[in-house]
């Protein structure tokens, strides 16, 4: 029983990192029909900014989290506006942005491989291989500090995405982009800012992921399918979704790790993808998907 | 007659100037590596290796009156693009010599590239012993010997170094499915080795664990790219109970997520042996974890080899300050090994007075015991298969935030006593 419940805690510490990891991708394909292939290295940018907060200054990666939003804050508004805003009017908009997020991810990859070489990091705050132990039970403390922020943040959104007149806005523009902007909702800044957002969840999460698994620049390749198998999983934009998706594939996993062997642990997220593919296409929280 | 004598002078001169330009052309060197991707820490260590070494005999005067030229392509740790480039190096650079790659992984595929062309295969990391078995005939490896015999190595540090009744009686294998790591795994649990097309090169039954009456409690294999679940994985190792637990990757990375997993989870074996782990990258990840984590190596800064640079003898401690002068940083084996790559196919060309490499890979074949090739990894001299005789793997520890190295211990000064068991966390 124990060990149950042991596999199921742990399943759990990771799902609500892969949570957060993922919100920010799926916010960004809710509002803009953005794939952002060049999440997973945001991320890691955001990694990076705690990773040396943390080496130079000592300052804790879970402080440094806002700074971490901030700076990719900041680059969501600057790649948005370069890159992103001039192709909104095409009718390929989605299929482009796949090409323009892929080049993204290419040139950061070997941007941050420049800057701070290709070598591993890990932050390393002093609960990042703790754990506390409940008798035979315990709960990594890392991925439980994690687990808390990624559930302060998400939770911080969805009231921010629900209570407030820019929320309203966003919302309204995932719905319907051009009923919103029938309504006089300036879907443009909508977009905008909502890139910025969702890149500044991908820094918070960066901040998280930097003491939770070691990282180099091109560990990205790893990231995106999972992270885009869960946003196809939870309904393709549907925040709540994507967040049920990390947490329920995580425990399967964990599961499937312990008793099938860690060769298919892995392989969960995608067999997931597979079967839900052929059973419901619209993903756990989607919409029934319409005839074009 | 004038115009004759002077067509021929002219003749005469382009044919000395040609000869001149030809004499200057500076000796080109092709070396793809991973310089991104999973295997980017050992790749870039690589590149510094190879470097130091061209540029160390550049300073001393070039090579058969020519400098050296080296061209190194990133294969992002893809094995398609190793093959594409080794061609290029060939074909479109007509590269005079060419270095090897990292990891077992790119080597495989790699070595029929080089073997297609005749071209001198110097192996900096590639120990399978598939590689080995496939009957090349210009392959050199520049390590102690096949994976699949890196266990044996460990199993014999344990009996020489620990009492009997202290010594681990069960194990637990945690390992990548990468070539590398299935190979040491193989020989450890006694697997046979088969080629990819069928048929098997070795038997290694019953493997240096149950020979030496250590039983396998648990034995798990995790895949190669994208595994996160390390906590779920050392959970389990923990529940193995073993008391010996190996963990087997080629990745400097994984190392440092398992040492992490195991300590949060506090997973308490006797002894915990890696097969990656001894670069300062490591123990900056792994911090105070690494505490009595063993791992091979076939470097260390202590060994007092004295090698050949430029004709002149070149000792590890030369190697380890030039290192330190041109890179602020102390060289690790990852670093090492390439350099040695570099040290073994200078001697070749050096004494053979040419680059062709016929004639290399036959003055290279035609060492022995006494008149070895002489590097910073010690004397070289290779069976017919292209592995080194004679050669064991070194053991070190992590003791004190210091890579210590703890067996053999007859073969030099300076190893530290064996940290057993290892302290726990």
């Amino acid at each position: 029983m124990i060990d149950i419940l042991q596999v199921l805690v742990l399943g759990l510490a990771l799902g609500g990192v892969y949570a957060l990891m993922a919100s920010g991708l799926t916010l960004i394909f809710g509002v803009m029909r953005i794939v952002n292939l060049a999440h997973p290295i945001m991320i890691l940018t955001g990694a990076f900014v705690s990773y040396w907060l943390f080496t130079l200054y000592g300052i804790d990666p879970i402080l440094s989290m806002p700074v971490a939003a901030l700076v990719l804050f900041v680059i969501g508004l600057v790649l948005y506006k370069l890159v992103f805003a001039r192709e909104a009017a095409s009718a390929k908009y989605s299929e482009m942005t796949v090409l323009l997020t892929f080049a993204l991810a290419m040139s950061f990859d070997g941007l941050l491989g420049a800057l701070f070489s290709n070598t591993q990091r890990v932050t390393t705050p002093s609960y990042g291989t703790q754990a506390i132990f409940l008798g035979d039970l315990f709960i990594p403390t890392a991925q439980l500090y994690a687990g808390i922020a990624s559930f302060v943040i998400i939770g911080g959104l969805m009231l921010f995405l629900r209570y407030t007149r820019f929320g309203y806005a966003i919302r309204a523009t995932t719905q319907n982009r051009a009923a919103a902007q029938l309504m006089g909702v300036n879907v443009e800044f909508v977009s905008l800012v909502t890139f910025g957002i969702g890149l500044a969840l991908a820094g918070a999460a960066g901040s998280l992921v930097s003491f939770i698994f070691s990282f180099f620049p091109a560990k990205h390749w790893e990231w995106i399918a999972i992270l885009m198998s869960l946003v196809v999983l939870g309904g393709m934009g549907k925040l709540m979704g994507t967040i049920v998706a990390a947490l329920l594939l995580s425990v399967i996993a964990a599961f499937v790790g312990t008793y099938a062997g860690s060769t298919w642990s892995t392989m969960t997220f995608f067999l997931a993808l597979f079967v839900m593919l052929l059973v419901r296409p619209q993903g756990l929280f989607g919409d029934r998907i319409e005839e074009a | 007659m004038r115009k004759k004598v002077g067509g021929m002078l002219l003749a005469a001169a382009a044919t000395a100037l040609a000869s001149a330009a030809q004499a200057e052309a500076p000796i080109r060197i092709a070396a793809s590596l991973p310089l991104t991707g999973s295997f980017s820490v050992s790749g870039a260590k690589h590149e510094q290796g190879y470097r130091l070494c061209v540029d160390l005999i550049n300073e001393k005067g070039g090579l058969l009156g020519r400098k050296l030229e080296l061209i190194l392509g990133d294969n992002r740790s893809d094995t398609e693009t190793a093959i594409n480039q080794y061609e290029r190096f060939i074909n479109a650079d007509k590269a005079d010599l060419v270095f090897g790659t990292f990891s077992s992984k790119l080597t495989f595929p790699v070595s029929a590239v080089m073997e297609k062309y005749g071209m001198v295969h110097p192996v900096p990391a590639g120990g399978a012993l598939r590689i080995w078995s496939q009957g090349l005939k210009h392959a050199f490896y520049f390590q102690q010997n096949a994976a699949e015999l890196v266990g044996e190595s460990l199993v014999e540090m344990i009996d020489a170094l620990v009492p009997p009744d202290e010594r681990p009686k069960t194990a637990a294998v945690v390992h990548s499915d990468d070539f590398f790591a299935n190979g040491i795994a193989a020989g450890l649990l006694g697997r046979k080795v088969e080629n990819p097309g069928g048929g098997v090169v070795a038997d290694l039954a019953p493997g240096y664990l149950a020979d030496h009456d250590v039983k396998v409690v648990m034995e798990e294999r995790w895949p190669e790219e994208g595994f996160s679940d390390w906590l779920n994985l050392a959970n389990s190792v923990k529940r193995s109970e073993a008391e010996l637990v190996i963990g087997l990757t080629a990745s400097a990375e994984e190392a440092v997520q398992l040492t992490r997993a195991l300590q949060t989870v506090k997973a308490q074996p006797k002894f915990l042996y890696l097969s990656q782990g001894t670069q300062a990258e490591y123990a900056e990840g792994a911090g105070k974890a690494a505490e009595g984590v063993a791992v091979h190596t076939s470097w260390h800064p202590a060994v007092p080899f004295v090698g050949l640079l430029a004709g002149a003898t070149f000792t590890n401690q030369d190697f380890r300050k030039a290192f330190e002068a041109k890179y602020g940083t102390a060289p690790d084996e990852d670093s090492a090994i390439p350099f040695a790559v570099c040290q073994g196919m200078e001697q070749a060309v050096r004494a053979t007075g040419s680059t062709d490499n016929r004639k290399l890979s036959e003055w290279l074949h035609a060492r022995t015991k006494e008149d070895p090739v002489r590097t910073v990894l010690g004397p070289f001299n290779w069976d017919e298969r292209g592995l080194p005789k004679g050669r064991p793997f070194l053991e070190a520890q992590w003791q004190g935030g210091v890579l210590k190295f703890v067996y053999p211990t007859d073969e030099f000064e300076g190893v530290a006593p064996l940290v057993y068991p290892k302290p726990q966390w």
